[in-house]
């Protein structure tokens, strides 16, 4: 199997300014690869790093140290989406790496279905097609079809992680970073969520997967990467 | 639709662009900024309000540029849209020339057409942008007949197709924009920016002094025709909640410099300079 990505000796330390230059460390010495097409999940207590690894390879937080290499299939290079120039990282984004995080993101007054259907539309699909399937996906997670042209602003937890999740894995990235998905979910929809990531991964999609469910865990997580105050704890293989 | 291609490079390229009021020499520069904490002179008296400003603009992106009050966020567009002449620096945009030749540079007659035929521009006071002697469709109109259409016809239906999505009511169009309520105000100057599809618009704190729900009404237009029309855009505003909905990248101004670029999620939630930091933890 190929190589998807290498992170070697990463580390994040937070420099507060604003508290008088305080230094908050947050990850170091993080490294790892991933295979082509793997689940990899991320282990360990709140505080530990586990989202502040996830941003670090998205390009929200900018590492103090180390390198990553993501393994680009659009341009063929290794990319380091840490060093790599914004338009580039604006590239991989736009095509090949989705971060779908904790909480919606809600945008005012655009509906649940276009949310969804909106990284399709860019990623070249017809509207009415990415409608239709962004109705598809509402109808496994049992989304009360009301809600659908609804704006998810005044939904709840549960709904809006519905459609943050729905959006993520309709726009079918080839690598997904998943931060606790099913965190606010019955043990019915969670299920549909997890056959609908499996469904992903049989279609070759590689993802990094945060979540303290340890049923969500076991039934999707390849291996896991055990963090403790910042550091790979063990190089536990599940 | 198709994804807006990156691959050809950049659409604008701004380098060591300045503005500077009063006597510009090189203490001026030298003794204003972030480090000396002012942008006023203490030698000369001059007002540094822009100093090297440079970034790229990519065909599709949407820039936003942040910073308080005088940091010389509004100063940055008007001299890209040359509604005052810069003291330095070099603008570069694709269409002219294929960007080989300094907009700066060019001759008034000229400046003139890239203003008319090639950007597009929305003010905070839709007086700036508006004529309210003329109809909300004779202003729409006039920005066609600026870029050389003249079929009455056609400019409008033009002006009817896109004050429908202002939802202004259709028999209003000939009405002037003074009867309109702000936000409609708004929305119907941005139509006009918009009028002959611009490769690039500047939006300058456009939602500022709206109240929230039109602010949102605003805001979707906008992000419609970003992702409708694919429009390049610099967006200025001082609301980090506009910034973090509508750019990819942003500008960080203090004092007429550049603190801080990057990717704009990277800049709301990873900011390095202490201005930065100071303006995120102040978000309510």
């Amino acid at each position: 199997m190929a190589t998807l990505l290498d992170v070697r000796g990463l580390e994040k330390t937070f420099r507060l300014h604003i508290l008088h230059g305080k230094m908050i460390p947050a990850l170091s010495g993080i490294s790892f690869t991933m295979e082509e097409g793997e689940i990899l999940g991320l282990a360990g207590r709140s505080g530990s790093g586990k989202s502040t690894l996830m941003k670090c390879l998205y390009r929200t937080y900018l590492p103090t140290a180390g390198s990553i290499l993501f393994h680009s299939r659009q341009t063929g290079t290794a990319i380091d989406p840490a060093q790599a120039d914004e338009h580039a990282v604006i590239r991989l984004r736009r095509f090949e790496m989705t971060y779908c995080a904790q909480f919606l993101q809600v945008i005012p007054r655009v509906p649940a279905l276009d949310i969804v259907a909106e990284p399709m539309i860019r990623r070249g699909a017809v509207r009415e097609e990415a409608l239709g399937r962004a109705q598809e996906a509402f109808e496994r997670m049992s989304l009360p079809r009301e809600l659908w042209d609804a704006y998810p602003a005044t939904f709840s937890g549960g709904e809006q992680q519905r459609v943050n999740i729905a959006r993520a894995i309709m726009a079918r990235p080839r690598f997904l970073l998943l931060d606790e998905p099913t965190a606010s979910l019955d043990r019915n929809t969670k299920d549909a969520v997890i056959d609908m990531i499996l469904e992903l991964k049989q279609e070759g999609t590689s993802m990094m997967l945060i979540t303290h469910d340890a049923h969500t865990m076991s039934r999707l997580a390849c291996r896991t990467l055990h963090l403790s105050e910042g550091r790979i704890a063990e190089p536990a293989y599940a | 639709m198709t994804p807006p291609d990156n691959s050809n490079g950049w659409l604008l390229r701004v380098r060591g662009l300045t503005r500077i009021y009063g006597e510009p020499d090189e203490r001026s520069v030298a003794r204003t900024g972030p480090r000396a904490a002012t942008n006023i002179c203490p030698e000369t008296g001059a007002i540094v309000a822009c100093a090297d400003i440079g970034f790229d603009l990519y065909p599709g992106e949407v820039l936003g540029v942040v910073g308080e009050s005088g940091s010389g966020k509004s100063t940055l567009v008007q001299l890209l849209y040359f509604d005052q002449g810069a003291s330095a620096g070099e603008v570069y945009f694709k269409p002219i020339e294929e960007g080989a030749k300094n907009l700066l540079a060019l001759t008034s007659q000229r400046k003139r057409y890239v203003r008319n035929h090639l950007f597009g521009m929305v003010y905070q006071n839709p007086r700036d942008g508006l004529n309210f002697s003329f109809s909300a469709g004779g202003n729409i109109a006039e920005k066609l007949i600026m870029a050389g259409q003249f079929h009455v016809g056609k400019m409008r239906d033009r002006a009817r197709g896109l004050l429908s999505q202002t939802e202004a009511p259709a028999q209003r169009m000939d009405s002037t924009p003074r009867t309109f309520s702000g936000g409609m105000q708004q929305r119907v100057q941005i139509s006009k920016a918009i009028a002959n599809h611009p490769p690039l618009l500047f939006l300058d704190e456009v939602t500022s002094g709206l109240d929230v729900s039109v602010q949102a009404k605003v805001l979707d237009m906008i992000r419609h025709i970003q992702t409708e029309l694919g429009i390049s855009m610099i967006v200025v505003s001082h609301d980090l909640g506009v910034i973090r909905m509508l750019t990819d990248r942003t500008i960080v101004l203090k004092h007429g410099r550049i603190v801080e670029a990057g990717l704009t999620d990277q800049i709301l939630q990873d900011p390095q300079h202490a201005y930065t930091q100071l303006l995120v933890s102040s978000l309510l």
